[in-house]
């Protein structure tokens, strides 16, 4: 095991450990897992801030499905490296608006299946099986809210979850092709597409709810602190395995890199650089959420938390400001509020579509950021808020977009023709 | 990934990565049995030792990655319009050698099954 991946799981328990101590403290052993059973019960469409059901609550949740992704990592013989921090991160903060253990559960063992049918073993699939818990609403949706008895309704939602993990691995493969790598949340994309079949089977049944907006505005000071303490971590974690000097250099290294699907950044031999590029992620980011007076709850943790998850693949503070600050000129343009859930959502998870900007450049990523304020908007009643990575689906279409007119281009540029 | 795909894929990728540098020659080479294959590829550019190491690094991952080799390892050769990315074909490959031949590069793949090994094919290294 390589110096950056111990350090990698030991930060990692840190923070899982840490997640459930704080429940404890904050509720009680007890409250803490009977509220935890009972967010098991919630469809979690979106948006469903869990902090509403208890702050310690939300984070034992975060703490347990962490947990379980961590753990089938290591039994996967996968490194723990840019990629599986990204799923596993990734995991957590969704399980502060959506994931639990019982919706994630079944997606991953459809991949599973997915893994053996295709004579491949589980590690070459762990990505997508981690990633697939986007779907977690479509099981728990399944099992709770479509009225039907309990003992026709769970086997419904796994059965529904297993077969919906059977087919991502056929979903996300053919999805990548389509925007090329320049959608890190590419297996969100493919969850939308799967979703809005489901979604529209639902529809057809008579069985879909509409979508309500489920938002915590109380403050929380362990909630407050949690992205800070966790990005501070980090960059004291960078600055103990190199010299400052040594770290800042490899941090202005990882800026110049595209992001582009897959590049793992500790591949870069830049360890201390991409764990300040991860920590100064998290830190600018919050103090963003901070100064324009937004909730920290359950969906804005959540997107910190992707942020920070994506620091070592893919997102840097170079490739993802200007996405963002697309977003930012889109909702003001649009006369919408920066701290509505959605263009705020939006801004943050908008940096999916950070590798336009690393390999197109600054004014690319800003139009990226602009258009894909227009699309988040539409695309989660398209699948009915089953799919947590809405962003994810609605960045693959802007992605998908930007690549088929650059193709184009490029594909008709008279200046490398043969000579007629 | 069945045998044909794979090696479209890689194919489709080193010629990509080779046409970057817009060679007058360019030769393929592929050598198949029943549970590897050899392939090599000749341009006319010679390359400097800086280029070198780099091809390599590309097609020398430090550590196996399974869960890159098989997912974004699909995207390997699919689309020549971008810059070409040896490293999603470094995942794949069991074995590498990059060097200047006499008239340019030659890269040398080797890829097959676990039981495969390159130093026992018939079409090995000089």
């Amino acid at each position: 095991m390589e110096q950056s991946e111990r350090i990698l799981y030991a930060l990692l328990i840190v923070l899982i450990s840490s997640l459930m101590l704080t429940a404890m403290i904050l509720e009680g052993p007890l409250t803490v897992l009977k509220n935890t059973l009972h967010l098991q019960t919630q469809a979690a469409r979106l948006i469903s801030d869990f902090t509403l059901h208890g702050v310690g609550t939300a984070m034992f949740n975060a703490a347990t499905v962490g947990l379980l992704a961590m753990v089938l990592i290591f039994h996967a013989s996968v490194s723990l490296s840019g990629p599986a921090v990204s799923a596993i991160l990734t995991m957590m903060g969704f399980s502060f608006f959506g994931n639990t253990l019982l919706n994630s559960i079944p997606l991953i063992g459809g991949v599973w299946l997915a893994s053996k049918l295709a004579r491949k073993t589980f590690g070459s699939y762990s990505l997508i099986a981690l990633f697939s818990t986007a779907l977690g609403p479509l099981v728990t949706y399944l099992m709770f809210s479509i009225g039907l008895p309990l003992p026709l309704s769970v086997p419904l939602g796994i059965i529904a979850g297993l077969a919906a993990g059977f087919i991502l691995p056929a979903v996300a493969g053919s999805m990548l092709q389509l925007h090329q790598g320049y959608n890190l949340y590419n297996v969100g994309f493919s969850c939308g597409f799967i979703g809005l079949f489901a979604s529209n089977l639902l529809i057809a049944a008579g069985k879909m709810e509409p979508l309500t907006i489920k938002w915590s505005e109380e403050f929380s000071l362990p909630l407050f602190l949690l992205i800070p303490l966790f990005s501070v971590m980090l960059i004291v974690t960078a600055l103990f395995i190199e010299k400052p000097k040594q770290g800042f250099q490899g941090f202005l290294e990882v800026q110049k890199l595209s992001g582009r699907l897959p590049y793992d950044f500790f591949d870069t031999g830049y360890t201390a650089g991409t764990f300040l590029n991860i920590g100064l992620l998290g830190l600018v980011f919050w103090g963003y959420l901070v100064i324009i007076g937004a909730p920290i709850n359950g969906p804005t943790i959540g997107a910190l938390f992707t942020i920070i998850a994506f620091g070592g693949f893919g997102k840097t503070l170079k490739n993802t400001y200007p996405v963002a600050l697309g977003v930012v000129l889109s909702t003001l343009l649009f006369g919408k509020s920066l701290v509505a859930p959605g263009p705020l959502l939006a801004t943050l998870f908008a940096t999916t579509l950070a590798p336009i900007t690393g390999q197109f450049g600054f004014f690319a990523g800003l139009l990226a950021g602009f258009l894909h304020l227009v699309m988040v908007e539409a695309t989660a009643s398209w699948h009915g808020g089953l799919v947590l990575y809405n962003n994810g689906f609605a960045g693959g279409l802007t992605a998908s977009l930007f690549v088929a007119i650059l193709q184009w281009y490029k594909t008709n540029r008279p200046e490398e023709d043969f000579t007629q | 990934m069945k045998r044909k795909e794979l090696l479209g894929r890689l194919i489709g990728e080193v010629t990509n990565f080779l046409l970057d540098g817009n060679p007058l020659r360019l030769v393929v080479s592929l050598h198949q049995e029943e549970d590897g294959a050899h392939l090599t590829f000749f341009d006319d550019k010679k390359r400097s030792e800086e280029e070198l190491n780099r091809i390599n690094k590309a097609l020398h991952p430090k550590y196996e990655r399974p869960e890159l080799a098989e997912y974004y390892g699909l995207m390997a050769g699919h689309d020549v319009t971008w810059d070409s990315r040896l490293e999603l074909i470094g995942w794949q490959i069991k074995h590498a050698d990059v060097d200047n031949s006499d008239s340019g590069l030659r890269i040398d793949l080797w890829l097959g099954s676990d039981a495969f090994n390159p130093e026992k094919f018939t079409i090995g290294k000089e």
